[in-house]
């Protein structure tokens, strides 16, 4: 089976590596490109086409949400994962609503998160 | 010669990210990682680094551990500098760090590892002796205070308020001057003036603005 491909969508640059160091320690992922910005991420999903997008909720611009929504429009669209430094519950409800299958705080997320969110993404999407 | 820096950080993704704010920068240099209260102090016994980034809650407690370290560091290793990672903004923890001394403290919103350039600056300060608070911690000491009703913080004028909220964040009388628009001259009587409403007048000038800052800090979070 192919590697679940991944982009990260976040402004911040220590974020984008550390989470390409998430997704290149998880067995069977592999990053398929970084966006520093939301119209960039749509962009770059449209283009890349990946199974799974990590989106920051908050950036300059469009931000997380409406990036979501966007890409969430494509045909045959990506899962996308929305992640921020906050641990705010309060982002939980948006980025559903957006389309996201899920929202984590950053300080949670590793390769063990990765993967049950990628397992739980596929048994919801199958419900 | 680059500072060597120690990081302490159980979430995989801020660690991290706060090593690639190091790698970013040529003044920093990573020479060891913990997750724990434990590890730190047994990284710090072996590296003795110039500069601990640490989280405020670790194993085993999840509650205080980086306020603890900070604290013991000082104790143990007086010259080492820390800063101190919050995920909100705690003025107790805060006032915990500075209570015995500011010298080599930072305290910051983990925001603002995304952020490197003020990661490292705060590094670099505390490496110095020098102190940071977050900005955000301020503002919220802010409205603690406004909600209070009596301090010794009434004693100031708005612009005395204005002038030590900016000296909270570690500015100097030139960046104070700069962020309030006035001139350098007029700082320093203000300054003089929180001084002396403090009842600082006998300390060094150091200590006096530490002091000032500390009051500032405990004031403002009595009625949190």
């Amino acid at each position: 089976m192919s590697d679940v491909r991944v982009l990260i969508v976040d402004d911040q640059l220590p974020f984008r590596e550390a989470s390409r160091m998430v997704v290149e320690l998880t067995d069977g992922f592999e990053v398929a490109g970084e966006a520093e910005n939301g119209e960039a991420g749509v962009e770059m999903a449209t283009e890349l086409r990946p199974d799974l997008v990590l989106m920051d909720v908050q950036m300059p611009g469009i931000d997380g949400f409406e990036t979501t929504r966007r890409i969430r429009e494509l045909d045959d669209p990506p899962h996308v994962l929305m992640m921020s430094t906050h641990e705010s519950g309060a982002f939980e409800e948006p980025a559903l609503a957006a389309g996201a299958f899920a929202f984590v705080p950053k300080s949670a997320f590793s390769m063990d998160e990765l993967e049950a969110a990628w397992a739980n993404a596929h048994r919801d999407a199958s419900a | 010669m680059s500072l060597r820096v120690v990081i302490a950080e159980d979430s995989f993704l801020m660690r991290e990210g706060i090593a690639t704010v190091i790698g970013l920068d040529e003044r920093l240099h990573l020479v060891g990682t913990s997750g724990s209260y434990d590890e730190l102090i047994s990284v710090v016994d072996e590296q003795r680094p110039d500069v601990v980034i640490t989280d405020i809650r670790m194993p085993p407690s999840q509650t205080d551990e980086g306020i603890r370290a900070a604290n013991a560091l000082r104790t143990q290793y007086p010259e080492i500098g820390v800063v101190v990672l919050s995920q909100y903004v705690e003025p107790a923890y805060a006032v915990r760090l500075f209570e015995d001394g500011s010298e080599g403290r930072a305290y910051l919103l983990k925001e603002r590892i995304g952020d490197g350039d003020e990661l490292s600056a705060a590094a670099l300060r505390v490496s110095e002796g020098g102190t940071v608070v977050d900005p955000k911690v301020v503002d919220a000491l802010m409205q603690d205070h406004s909600r209070t009703k009596s301090s010794v913080l009434d004693r100031l004028t708005e612009r005395e308020q204005e002038v030590l909220e900016q000296m909270a964040t570690g500015s100097s009388n030139g960046g104070i001057g700069e962020a309030l628009f006035i001139s350098a001259r007029s700082v320093e009587k203000h300054i003089n003036s929180i001084f002396t409403k403090f009842d600082l007048e006998q300390s060094t000038d150091t200590h006096r603005r530490v002091r000032a800052v500390l009051v500032y800090l405990t004031e403002g979070s009595d009625d949190s």
